[in-house]
C-alpha cells in the first residue's frame, strides 16, 4: 500500500510574493467605486482666477490671476419668461437700481442715519428670483436683496425711511436698512445682522405650512462669505433631511466685507456643497435675470411638489464695497473692469431692446421716466416723514393680551390622532438621577 | 385627580394642549421614537403621529429657528432641549432672532423652549447648569421655573397657550422626587405670578425651583425653635412678580433670597435690586444672598454638595439675619 500523494494545490497555501501581487491584481480588475454627481451649470462662460495676497513694494494687496480677456456673453433666453414678465423683472431691476441711487444721494446729503448697503451688480439675481415666488409663499431677503423685497411688495419709500430712521418705517424706528418684514400680507421674515440665521427660520415656515397641508415654497439667500457659518449648515442640512421646499441663493459675489471668496471656501463652486447635504445644487450666471429666473422657478416648483429642497448658487460680483464708507480699494482693478461689463441691467437692456426687440425705444424712457417719477414721489415722501417721538422707544418688546391673534396661514392642521393613552412609565433614562 | 410626579405632570400638560390645539408640536432630539432623553414626550409619538412630534438632527441653532419659522405661519411649537446646558448651542437665535422679533418687526413668537436644568445629580459641569439668568437679560423672552408637579402642569400650559417665546426649566433633580395631587382637568397657572409656598413672620426666604424645597425644609426645622419663615417661590423669572416681593418683604422686614445659580449675575442680585427700589422702608436687616459658588458645576459628590446652598446653610443664614 503506498501513500497517496497529497497535491497541495497552489491556492491553499501561496508565498509571500505571490499573495501580495495576486492581491493587487484583484485590486486592479475590481478598482474602487466612484461616485459621481452632476451640478448642472448655466452659465455661458466659466471665470477661472486665482486671487492672492502678494507683497508690493511697501504694502500688501490682492493679485488676479487668469484671463479676463472674454467678452460679456448673450443672455440665455428663459424657458418660462414671456415678454411682459421679462419687462417686469427689468422694471424691478431698474427700481432696485434707481432707488439705491436715491438712497446713496440721501446719504451725500446727510439724511441717512447710519450706513447704506448696495446690491449694485446683483440686481438680476434678487429680482428675477423674488419674481418666482407666488404671493403666499415666503422670502427671508439678506441685505443686498432690497430689489427683492421691492418683488415683494414693498415700496421704495419704506425702504428709504428705515434707512432715515423715521416714524413711519415698518419697523417703527426700531430697525435700520433691510431689517423688516411682514408676516399678515407679504410674507417677508426680517433678517438679523447675523449670517444663516435665516436659512433654519424659512425652513421652519416651510414645516409650518407643510403641518397646514400645503407644499410652499420659501426662499432666501446667503453669500459667500455668510455661508462660512454654522448656523447655515445646520439650517439647510434640517431643510434637507425633512425635506421642505426651501430654495437658498447662495449669492457668490466673491466678496465678504473684503475677504474674497478664496479665504472662505476651498472646493471650486459652492454649488458642490448641494452633495453634501443631498440635494441638487446648480450654478447660475447672476447677471443673466433669465438663468436666475429658471433656476428659481424650477426650484421653487420642486419645493410645491413636496421635492425638498434646491441650493442655486449664482456667480457675480459685489460692485460696490461692503457698504458706503468702504471703498473697496482691495478689489484688483482688472476684476473690476471684467464685471463692469457684465453689468445685469446693461445685459438685460440690451437683450430686451437689442436681440429681442421686446422693448422700443420709447417704450424704454416711458419705463424709466414712470420709475424715476414713482422715486421722486417716494423721496419726498420719506424726506418729509418725521422722526419718532422719543417715548416710542418703549413698549412693544412682549406680545400683550389681545395685540395679536394667533391663527394657522393656511388651514388648521388636519390633525390624526391614535388611540394611545397617556404614559405612565416613570422609570428614569438617563444615567443621571 | 391623580397622584403626578413633576416629570408627569409637564407630561400631561404637554399632552393636554396637543389635544386641545392642533397647532401645537414638540420637536426636538430623541423626543419620538425614544420618548425623549428624560421620557417627557413618553407615547407622543404614537398618539399625536411623527408630524407633530419631530425627532430633529443635532442642530440647536437649527431647532430654535425652525421652530420659529413654524411659529411665523401660525404654529405653536414646543422645542425641547435634552439638556438645558445645550441651549448655548442656539443663544443666537434665541436672543437674536426671537427675542427681539415682536419689538423689531412686530412678529410675535409663540414658541416654548423646555428642557432639564439644574444639578445635584452628579452630572457634572455640562448636564447640571442653571442657564436662565442668560434669557432673563434678554428682553422680550420669559422665563419660568417650576417648583412643584401642580405649578409645572400649570405653567406649561399657560406657557404654550402665551404668544411671546417662553424659556421654561424643568429642574431635573425634581423630575421624580416630588409627587403632587394633580387636577386631570384644564388649569393654567398665569405666568408672571409668584406664590407664598409657606406664610411666616420672621424672615422670608425668596426662591424657585428645587431650592423651594430645600427652603421649606429649613423652615420646617426653624419652626421647631419658634422661627417662622415665610418661603416664596417666584415661578417665573421673567417678568418678575414684583408685588409679591415687596409684600412678602413687608410681611417680615427681613430677606434672604436663596438660588441654586451661581452668585454673580443670579437673580438675587436683580431682586435685591428691586427690593430696594420698591420696599427699602420695610427692611429691618441687610439682604442676604444664599447661592451657589461662582465656578462651574463640579462633578464629584463632595464638591457638588459644597458647591450647592444646603438647607444647614439656609438655617444657619436664616438664624443670623433674624437675630440682626
Amino acid at each position: 500500500m503506498g501513500m497517496a500523494k497529497k497535491t497541495k494545490s497552489k491556492a491553499s497555501r501561496p508565498r509571500a510574493t505571490e499573495k501580495a501581487s495576486r492581491n493587487g491584481h484583484q485590486s486592479a480588475r475590481t478598482p474602487a467605486q466612484q461616485r459621481t454627481y452632476t451640478i448642472p451649470d448655466y452659465r455661458l462662460e466659466k471665470l477661472s482666477i486665482e486671487l492672492r495676497q502678494v507683497r508690493d513694494g511697501d504694502t500688501v494687496r490682492y493679485e488676479v490671476s487668469g484671463d479676463l480677456s472674454a467678452p460679456a456673453p448673450p443672455i440665455r433666453d428663459s424657458k418660462y419668461l414671456n415678454k411682459q414678465q421679462c419687462i417686469e423683472i427689468y422694471r424691478w431691476m431698474l427700481l432696485n437700481r434707481k432707488m439705491e441711487a436715491a438712497l446713496e444721494n440721501l446719504y451725500k446729503q446727510g439724511k441717512v442715519v447710519g450706513g447704506v448697503y448696495f446690491g449694485l451688480g446683483q440686481e438680476a439675481c434678487s429680482c428675477a428670483s423674488a419674481y418666482a415666488l407666488k404671493p403666499d409663499e415666503w422670502l427671508g431677503p439678506m441685505i443686498r436683496n432690497q430689489g427683492s423685497l421691492l418683488v415683494r411688495g414693498f415700496s421704495p419709500r419704506d425702504i428709504m425711511m428705515q434707512y432715515m430712521a423715521k416714524a413711519g418705517s415698518p419697523t417703527k424706528g426700531r430697525d435700520a436698512s433691510s431689517h423688516f418684514g411682514d408676516i399678515q400680507e407679504r410674507n417677508v421674515v426680517a433678517p438679523i445682522s447675523t449670517l444663516g440665521d435665516l436659512i433654519p427660520v424659512l425652513a421652519g415656515v416651510a414645516l409650518g405650512a407643510r403641518m397646514q397641508g400645503k407644499n410652499i415654497a420659501v426662499m432666501t439667500y446667503i453669500g459667500d462669505g455668510g455661508q462660512s457659518t454654522g448656523v447655515t449648515y445646520e439650517g439647510l442640512n434640517f431643510a434637507a433631511v425633512q425635506n421642505l421646499g426651501l430654495v437658498l441663493f447662495v449669492e457668490n459675489n466673491l466678496w465678504g466685507y473684503s475677504t474674497p471668496a478664496d479665504m472662505q471656501f476651498r472646493v471650486e463652486d459652492l454649488a458642490e456643497r448641494a452633495i453634501a447635504y443631498g440635494i441638487p445644487g446648480v450654478i447660475v450666471d447672476g447677471t443673466d435675470a433669465c438663468q436666475v429666473y429658471d433656476a428659481a422657478h424650477e426650484a421653487c416648483e420642486r419645493a410645491r411638489r413636496g421635492e425638498g429642497p434646491t441650493l442655486i448658487e449664482a456667480k457675480m460680483m459685489r460692485m460696490k464695497g461692503h457698504a458706503i464708507h468702504d471703498a473697496a480699494e482691495y478689489v484688483p482693478k482688472p476684476l473690476f473692469e471684467y464685471w463692469k461689463k457684465r453689468d445685469p441691467i446693461a445685459r438685460f437692456e440690451n437683450y430686451l431692446v437689442n436681440v429681442k426687440k421686446w422693448l422700443a425705444r420709447e417704450e424704454h424712457e416711458k419705463l424709466i421716466a414712470g420709475i424715476d417719477a414713482q422715486l421722486e414721489a417716494d423721496r419726498d415722501f420719506a424726506v418729509a416723514s418725521p422722526m419718532p417721538e422719543p417715548e416710542t422707544a418703549v413698549g412693544g418688546a412682549y406680545c400683550e393680551p389681545g395685540c395679536h391673534e394667533i391663527k394657522p396661514k393656511y388651514g388648521v392642521p388636519n390633525v390624526k390622532t391614535g388611540k394611545r393613552g397617556i404614559s405612565h412609565r416613570a422609570e428614569s433614562a438617563v444615567h443621571l438621577k | 385627580m391623580a397622584t403626578l410626579t413633576y416629570l408627569e405632570a409637564i407630561r400631561q400638560g404637554i399632552w393636554e394642549e396637543m389635544e386641545r390645539d392642533p397647532t401645537v408640536f414638540c420637536i426636538g432630539e430623541d423626543i419620538g421614537m425614544y420618548g425623549g432623553a428624560f421620557k417627557v414626550t413618553d407615547g407622543f409619538i404614537d398618539r399625536f403621529g411623527s408630524e407633530r412630534v419631530i425627532d430633529t438632527p443635532i442642530a440647536e441653532s437649527a431647532i430654535v429657528g425652525a421652530a420659529f419659522g413654524a411659529a411665523l405661519t401660525g404654529m405653536r411649537p414646543v422645542a425641547e432641549f435634552q439638556f438645558m446646558d445645550f441651549i448655548g448651542c442656539a443663544f443666537n437665535q434665541i436672543t437674536n432672532m426671537v427675542a427681539k422679533a415682536h419689538y423689531r418687526w412686530g412678529a410675535p413668537a409663540p414658541i416654548v423652549i423646555r428642557g432639564p436644568s439644574g444639578g445635584n445629580v452628579h452630572g457634572g459641569p455640562f448636564h447640571s447648569q442653571n442657564p436662565e439668568m442668560y434669557f432673563v437679560h434678554a428682553p422680550g423672552l420669559k422665563v419660568v421655573c417650576p417648583a412643584t408637579a401642580y405649578d409645572a402642569k400649570g405653567l406649561i400650559k399657560a406657557s404654550i397657550r402665551d404668544n411671546n417665546p417662553v424659556i421654561f426649566f424643568e429642574h431635573k433633580y425634581l423630575y421624580r422626587r416630588i409627587k403632587e395631587d394633580i387636577p386631570a382637568d384644564d388649569y393654567v397657572v398665569p405666568l408672571g405670578q409668584a406664590r407664598v409656598a409657606r406664610s411666616g413672620r420672621d424672615l422670608s426666604i425668596i426662591t424657585y425651583a428645587a431650592m423651594v424645597h430645600v427652603a421649606l425644609e429649613a423652615a420646617e426645622q426653624l419652626s421647631r425653635e419658634g422661627i417662622e419663615l415665610e418661603v416664596l417661590d417666584l415661578r417665573t423669572l421673567s417678568p418678575l412678580d414684583r408685588d409679591a416681593i415687596s409684600d412678602t418683604v413687608r410681611r417680615t422686614n427681613k430677606v434672604l433670597i436663596l438660588h441654586e445659580d451661581v452668585r454673580t449675575g443670579g437673580i438675587a442680585g436683580e431682586v435685591a435690586a428691586i427690593i430696594n427700589e420698591e420696599a427699602f422702608d420695610s427692611l429691618d436687616g441687610p439682604i442676604v444672598r444664599l447661592t451657589a459658588l461662582d465656578t462651574p458645576v463640579p462633578f464629584s459628590p463632595p464638591q457638588e454638595e459644597f458647591f450647592l446652598p444646603q438647607v444647614s446653610d439656609v438655617v444657619r443664614e436664616a438664624r443670623k439675619l433674624v437675630s440682626y
